[in-house]
């Protein structure tokens, strides 16, 4: 199953506080999709994601200001 | 004039550049320390306080610029550092984080710049300087930490050094890990400017180097300082409401500077775009604001004035703020973020378990 964040319009560090709380609900292997329109998140999303262990299967910007990543919990 | 509008300008625009394509947010740094255990921004601000340190001493010593730490309010500085730290958190950004992501596109952070200018102005000119004045007129003589202890600051200036030097070797030893990053797009220089990730060390050593050239081009047009926000965002205010061309100044420029610099910034690296807020964003912005003006003036600076310059400058006033702000980050990340989601949690177990209670 696939769960999807969308954070559009929180500033951070909101967007990896929902991030963060999202992955305790899904379970190992499952995908959570986050998209984010905070420029920070850039950076500290995938950050988390690595520290973590978790895999990042998919990273990308959608538009002017907006991203979407897609993390596989470990 | 046309000098202080060019170097102003230019000088800002680096340092807004610098700021948005490094993330550089001391607020997140200050947070993190707390919340992520996490004190990377925190050393960067080290890195940048001594690069400029250094750099500064020795404009002085050589006799390029000139320096007079004055006195020290302690009371006011105490306290103000504190109450921006707290307005800092609600408003999502320091002083500079605030302008550069206003040039973002970021409505929230317009709003909080805008009550932080207009209450800087109240503070230094307005009236609230009545109750500013009484509470810094209690003071100490002496704000130099070096005068203070019958030291050359050169063995501060050495200690400091020393110190970072070690947080870079120690930093430089963990064990990396591959953080993913967006395919890139851009080839060349310009995958360089407007797309690379930056390392936050990095971007801590440009702040460093542009802190340290904003002393000889500030002092070029009669403003004995170097980096400043506050008092620069308060006389916008001013001039705009009296019109009076005096509270025209180098760091007016600056802050203009600023905005511009990461406006570019933002934009060429497609991560402009105007962004509307919840109301809920909205109020907390706008009382990030007024504290954030409030506490700075009472303080005599924000991260940057007292944060990264005062403390350059070996003072009482830079260090004392640093640390009291960074307790105002705590305090008010921790009523945010850390009690909402205990609160959450416990309402959650008991939503789980009412049969187990009876």
């Amino acid at each position: 199953m696939t769960k999807v964040l969308e954070t559009m319009g929180q500033v951070c560090p909101f967007p990896l506080i929902e991030a963060k709380n999202a992955m305790e609900e899904i379970k190992s292997g499952e995908d959570l999709i986050i998209n984010f329109d905070c420029t920070q998140a850039t950076e500290s999303i995938p950050r988390w994601a690595a520290e973590e262990g978790h895999k990042v299967t998919n990273y990308e910007q959608l538009s002017e200001a907006s991203w979407t990543i897609t993390v596989q919990k470990k | 004039m046309t000098l202080m509008i060019f170097t102003g300008l230019l000088c800002g625009a680096a340092l807004g550049f610098v700021l948005q394509r490094g993330r550089f947010c001391l607020t997140g740094g200050f947070r993190d320390m707390y919340l992520a255990k996490d004190n990377r921004m925190f050393y960067a601000l080290l890195l940048a306080i001594a690069i400029q340190s250094v750099g500064v001493f020795s404009l002085i010593h050589f006799g390029f610029v000139q320096y007079d730490a004055g006195t020290f309010s302690w009371v006011a500085i105490v306290i103000g550092a504190f109450i921006f730290g707290v307005g800092i958190v609600l408003a999502g950004g320091c002083a500079t984080g605030t302008w550069y992501r206003a040039a973002e596109g970021l409505i929230g952070s317009w709003i909080a710049l805008i009550f932080y200018m207009i209450t800087s102005a109240m503070m230094k000119s307005g009236v609230l300087l009545p109750i500013n004045q009484k509470i810094s007129s209690i003071e100490v003589h002496n704000n130099s930490i070096s005068t203070s202890l019958g030291l050359n600051v050169w063995v501060l200036i050495a200690i400091l050094v020393v110190i970072v030097a070690l947080i870079m070797i120690k930093e430089s030893r963990k064990s990396k890990i591959v953080i993913p990053s967006l395919k890139p797009k851009k080839t060349g220089i310009s995958h360089l400017l407007f797309e690379k990730r930056w390392h936050p060390y990095f971007t801590a050593s440009l702040i460093g180097i542009i802190a340290i050239i904003a002393w000889p081009l500030s002092e070029a047009t009669g403003r004995n300082f170097g980096l400043g926000i506050t008092t620069p965002s308060a006389n916008i205010v001013q001039y705009l409401v009296i019109a009076d061309k005096s509270f025209l100044n180098w760091g007016v420029f600056l802050v203009l500077g600023i905005f511009i610099g990461s406006f570019i910034a933002a934009k060429g690296s497609n991560e402009f775009r105007l962004r509307v807020p919840d109301v809920k964003t909205i109020v907390s912005s706008l009382f990030g604001g007024i504290f954030m003006g409030i506490g700075a003036s009472l303080a005599g600076g924000c991260t940057i004035g007292n944060g990264l310059v005062s403390t350059a400058m070996m003072t009482w006033q830079g260090w004392i703020s640093l640390a009291f702000m960074i307790l105002g980050v705590w305090t008010a990340s921790y009523f945010v973020y850390v009690r909402p989601r205990v609160k959450k949690q416990a309402v959650a177990k008991q939503a789980v378990s009412p049969a187990s209670s009876h």
